[in-house]
């Protein structure tokens, strides 16, 4: 399973993803772009890397013709000697509060989520709060209140609170998901949020041992 | 509840109990128990069963329970575990539908077999099971006691509404010494050790239907069915409380209770999601584990508005910093209630929320400002700190703030701070339930998990 099966597999399962498109060559990365629109996001998609970040494998901002052609030729140049399948040509994602969705089965409880702020602190803080599924609505409100830094998320100094309804429909459809596809691990990392709705950057799982 | 779990009832409330490998040397699990059971005057009949006596403690002795003619309730096991698997045979032959295994050396130290074959034994004659490897059952009311350790060593607590449930027999000893200690009244105390028969969830689910039991507090090392221990905590919690204390939150902890009970302590944080998603009362220690139980034999308050008293202007203040912390309210005393107070405080006290009556106020202004703070519908939870130590106040406050606690129209909590004499008074007041602390900061605390719990119960629905 690469990437783009598990992201067709996600809007399969009422996942809302930002609009997305696989090139295989950077004629096709400059025409998806320019469907797409506007900044987007280059990802290398292979089987042989997980962590993309750590080898140059991501470059986002891009935002326009120029830049990308020169974005995509930097990851080729990086990933050279990984077995390649294409680039991801992503629409960057909004500006706002950074989320992690995750959920793991648990051995004694089963499905688990874990609803955190996000971003490169969450080791960190280790905001979290986390619920055996199935879950609903209001639970999802009750995490989000157990959450530390809640008052952020509903609005700080004038900040919109972000939209609250998104996110429980979210969190509990990412239960739903676990419970129905038996997933062993997911991590949706991060999860924007604003006031108007969010964008989910980057998701990985993985399905139960048989 | 499954007819395994019915059985318990044979283990609280025995006419007569058999206690295998009953012993004449004094140091033995069987001759404590012995002991126990009859100089605690146990009411019904004792069998004392070992082929090697006539009789022990002046009781005739039997060399098996298939020699007794008479019929047995209730069996409690000290042999060496070998032997357990055939007794328990001879136990179910006998009739014996509630059996006490105090005997280690099971899965705890890696003999799953034995275990296995203890259950499949016990599950045949539908017994029910507690243990093995565990401290026993203490029933005050019934004076059942099957605990193996010597009364003078391990005071036993008085009747009351708090049963425990635990996996480990010495948190089990330290608590039953404890509620002994603060006059803490118990109904039920099981200490489950394997749980391989009857676990933790039975036992709740046991709990919720005994009319003795008000509250229960839970000791848990690990659960091998957290889904049925979720949905049982949801459901038993909203009938009554049940105080949780969670050991093994760590990893190196985890790996110290899976060589302790034979069990796997999982991840910690899937308790807590357990916990908060069953509104439990999460305790953080043995101290809080009493702390908090001790204040939900009070009525459930209606919100988090506190009124104070006190003869202390310090403490008040004290309490006020902890009341915000928590994020608890400070009752804002109406027109009326200022008006009335004024009436019956020196001319040099203010009719403020914390309401110090100063400390030369005796006894009778105590009562009189309690009487309209009782009746003012802006107080939610009433907590009235008592410096035992001022002169003006003498014996006659405990009749009131009993009294008044008594009356469960709300909350009422004490915090009294102070060495030996104050001590004193504080176990006076305790033995007559009134919750009460020594200091403010837990006294707060506590309040501040029955006001969670009140609330949690509220918006879900009972």
């Amino acid at each position: 399973m690469t990437m783009i099966d598990d992201f067709n597999f996600l809007e399969k399962n009422n996942f809302k993803l930002l609009p997305y498109a696989l090139a295989k060559t950077e004629d096709e990365a400059v025409k998806h772009a320019k469907k797409i629109g506007y900044p987007v996001v280059l990802k290398v998609v292979s089987p042989e890397i997980s962590h993309k970040t750590d080898v140059g494998g991501v470059i986002v901002g891009i935002k326009n013709k120029m830049a990308l052609s020169a974005a995509y030729r930097e990851i080729m140049e990086n990933t050279k000697g990984k077995k390649v399948e294409g680039i991801l040509v992503q629409k960057k994602a909004r500006k706002g509060i950074e989320l992690i969705i995750g959920g793991k089965k648990d051995e004694q409880f089963g499905h688990t989520i874990v609803l955190g702020l996000g971003g490169i602190y969450v080791e960190v803080f280790r905001d979290i709060s986390a619920r055996i599924c199935p879950i609903s609505k209001e639970d999802v409100k009750e995490m989000v209140l157990e959450l530390k830094s809640h008052p952020i998320l509903l609005g700080l100094r004038g900040k919109k609170a972000i939209h609250m309804k998104t996110l429980e429909r979210l969190v509990v459809n990412v239960c739903r998901f676990m419970q129905k596809e038996d997933i062993s691990e997911i991590d949706l990392n991060p999860v924007v949020f604003n006031e108007k709705g969010c964008d989910i950057v980057d998701v990985r799982f993985k399905r139960s041992e048989k | 509840m499954r007819e395994q779990v019915k059985n318990l009832r044979y283990i609280f409330k025995p006419r007569s109990v058999a206690i295998i490998g009953a012993s004449g040397t004094p140091t033995k699990v069987g001759a404590v128990v012995l002991k126990n059971l009859i100089e605690g005057n146990f009411d019904g009949k004792v069998y004392p069963i070992n082929p090697k006596y006539e009789s022990l403690a002046g009781v005739k002795c039997y060399p098996s329970v298939l020699a007794v003619r008479k019929d047995i309730d209730c069996a409690i096991i000290a042999t060496p575990a070998e032997a357990v698997p055939q007794i328990l045979d001879d136990c179910g032959k006998k009739g014996i539908r509630g059996v006490v295994v105090l005997s280690g050396g099971f899965s705890e130290v890696g003999n799953v077999e034995l275990e296995n074959k203890l259950k499949e034994v016990a599950d045949r004659y539908k017994i029910a099971v507690i243990g093995p490897n565990c401290l026993g059952i203490l029933n005050p009311y019934e004076r059942v006691d099957s605990i193996f350790l010597p009364m003078y060593k391990l005071k036993r607590p008085r009747p009351g509404g708090i049963s425990f449930v635990t996996q480990s027999g010495a948190t089990g000893t330290c608590v039953v010494d404890l509620a002994a200690q603060f006059g803490v009244g118990v109904s039920k105390f099981i200490s489950y050790g394997n749980g391989t028969v009857i676990n933790e969830i039975d036992l709740l689910e046991f709990l919720e239907k005994d009319r003795k039991t008000d509250e229960i507090l839970l000791y848990l090392e690990g659960t091998k069915d957290g889904k049925r221990l979720l949905k049982t905590m949801k459901r038993v919690n909203k009938k009554k409380p049940i105080v949780v204390l969670k050991a093994g939150k760590g990893e190196k902890a985890a790996k110290a209770a899976f060589s302790h009970t034979g069990n796997l302590a999982g991840n910690y944080l899937s308790y807590d999601a357990a916990f908060r998603q069953s509104k439990v009362v999460v305790a953080d220690s043995l101290d809080e584990l009493f702390e908090f139980v001790k204040i939900f034999n009070q009525a459930l308050p209606k919100g988090k508005r506190i009124g104070v008293v006190t003869n202390g202007g310090g403490l008040g203040v004290l309490t006020t910093d902890v009341i915000e912390d928590k994020k608890l309210e400070l009752a804002e005393f109406s027109d009326e209630t200022k008006k009335t107070l004024r009436k019956i405080l020196p001319h040099y006290a203010n009719a403020d929320n914390p309401l110090d009556v100063i400390a030369d106020a005796g006894s009778e202004l105590y009562k009189k400002s309690l009487d309209v703070i009782k009746a003012a519908p802006e107080v939610d939870i009433i907590v009235v700190i008592v410096l035992f130590q001022a002169p003006a106040i003498d014996e006659r406050i405990l009749n009131i703030l009993v009294n008044l606690s008594d009356e469960k129209k709300r909350p009422v909590v004490v915090i009294a701070v102070g060495g030996e004499y104050t001590e004193g008074h504080r176990k006076i007041l305790e033995g007559y339930g009134v919750p009460t602390y020594s200091s403010p900061s837990d006294a707060i605390k506590a309040v501040k998990k029955l006001v969670d719990y009140a609330h949690a119960i509220k918006i879900r629905g009972v």
